[in-house]
């Protein structure tokens, strides 16, 4: 009831704005335009954040909410290149990944690379990982979690961590709940 | 009472999945045309790193469409080599996406060709769908905040100078 409330009132918004009566102008009309301007782009930003945030409500309701992270631990033997994954067999995403993305991963970042949704019940997540492994040769590899999804929303994370006696990237997938 | 309560609670939810699903696809038709933002994408290159549009936000960026064999886009990726020596240094990022059935030969013929840029592989043809590529050449030109400028089809001339005078504008901005 709160999602609709807050629909309602965000489709009412532009009625508002259109029967706003304009402001009074002060001494200096220039600086008090500018303050207009900054105040309305504030406005767009917070609306277009709530919008933002309705979506994502609508679109992946909590209950059945599952969704896939990435990031990566240390990361000296396994430059990534690109995941996919796959759940219950059907290819959710296939993602391709910059230096610039790597790097961000690499210094502690992480990403959300998937959102959907699941019905209650067991369900198997298969990522596949493709990059550059030690000695700089192609490397993929595949890990794979069988999981229950309850009511509530699921989070699972793919992490690439050195195996340092090894001398060999990890490939994990934990499961937050 | 509460029927009717729940027939306008529908009628809300619909509405808004209507605006937020049915109004963005129908807008998403029309994805490379002037004004708009420029579709993001992810390729690998033929050699170097992999490139995403998105990560040059601030950057003029072109976006040239070549074919194998088409002597067009050989003639418009050598212009935009002058392009990108010229005004490197001001910003400008160039991308050669190749749109080529057999990527064995699209492979080969990317060695051939002078130009330092990169050039892209897109085998699935996901961006030049994206882009609605038509024609070949096709070069698409952004500016700083991410939206098409112009998008110029073929090679000649007159598009080569269209091209240019564009190019500076959008450096200049």
């Amino acid at each position: 009831m709160a999602i609709l409330a807050g629909l309602g009132a965000l489709l009412a918004i532009p009625v508002g704005f259109a029967q706003s009566p304009a402001p009074a102008t002060s001494a200096s009309p220039d600086a008090s335009v500018d303050s207009q301007v900054q105040s309305l782009k504030s406005d767009v930003l917070d609306l277009n954040r709530d919008l933002f945030v309705l979506e994502q409500e609508l679109l992946y309701p909590a209950n059945t909410q599952v969704a896939v992270f990435v990031a990566i631990d240390a990361g000296t033997f396994f430059a990534l290149d690109s995941v996919q994954l796959k759940i219950d067999g059907k290819e959710v995403a296939d993602y391709l990944y910059t230096p610039r993305e790597v790097h961000s991963l690499v210094q502690g970042g992480v990403q959300r690379l998937y959102v959907g949704n699941l019905k209650v019940g067991k369900h198997e997540l298969v990522a596949f990982f493709t990059g550059k492994g030690p000695h700089n040769l192609d490397y993929t590899r595949g890990a794979t979690l069988d999981f229950r999804k309850e009511i509530g929303a699921k989070y699972l994370e793919l992490t690439i961590t050195d195996d340092q006696h090894k001398l060999q990237p990890e490939f994990r997938i934990k499961d937050w709940n | 009472m509460p029927g009717r309560w729940k027939r306008a609670s529908l009628a809300v939810v619909w509405t808004s999945l209507a605006i937020l699903g049915i109004l963005p696809a129908f807008a998403s038709r029309f994805h490379a045309a002037p004004g708009l933002p420029a579709p993001d994408f992810a390729l690998r290159a033929y050699a170097g790193p992999n490139a995403r549009l998105s990560e040059h936000i601030g950057q003029v960026v072109v976006v040239s469409f070549w074919g194998v064999g088409c002597e067009a886009c050989r003639a418009q990726l050598e212009a935009l080599e002058q392009d990108f020596s010229r005004y490197r240094a001001q910003g400008l990022r160039i991308y050669g996406i190749e749109v080529a059935d057999d990527q064995l030969q699209a492979r080969r013929y990317a060695g051939g060709l002078h130009v330092t840029f990169p050039l892209l592989l897109d085998p699935a043809k996901a961006v030049a769908r994206l882009y609605d590529v038509d024609t070949l050449p096709m070069t698409v030109l952004i500016d700083r905040d991410g939206k098409i400028r112009r998008v110029v089809r073929d090679f000649n001339e007159t598009s080569r100078r269209a091209c240019e005078d564009e190019l500076r504008t959008l450096l200049a901005e």
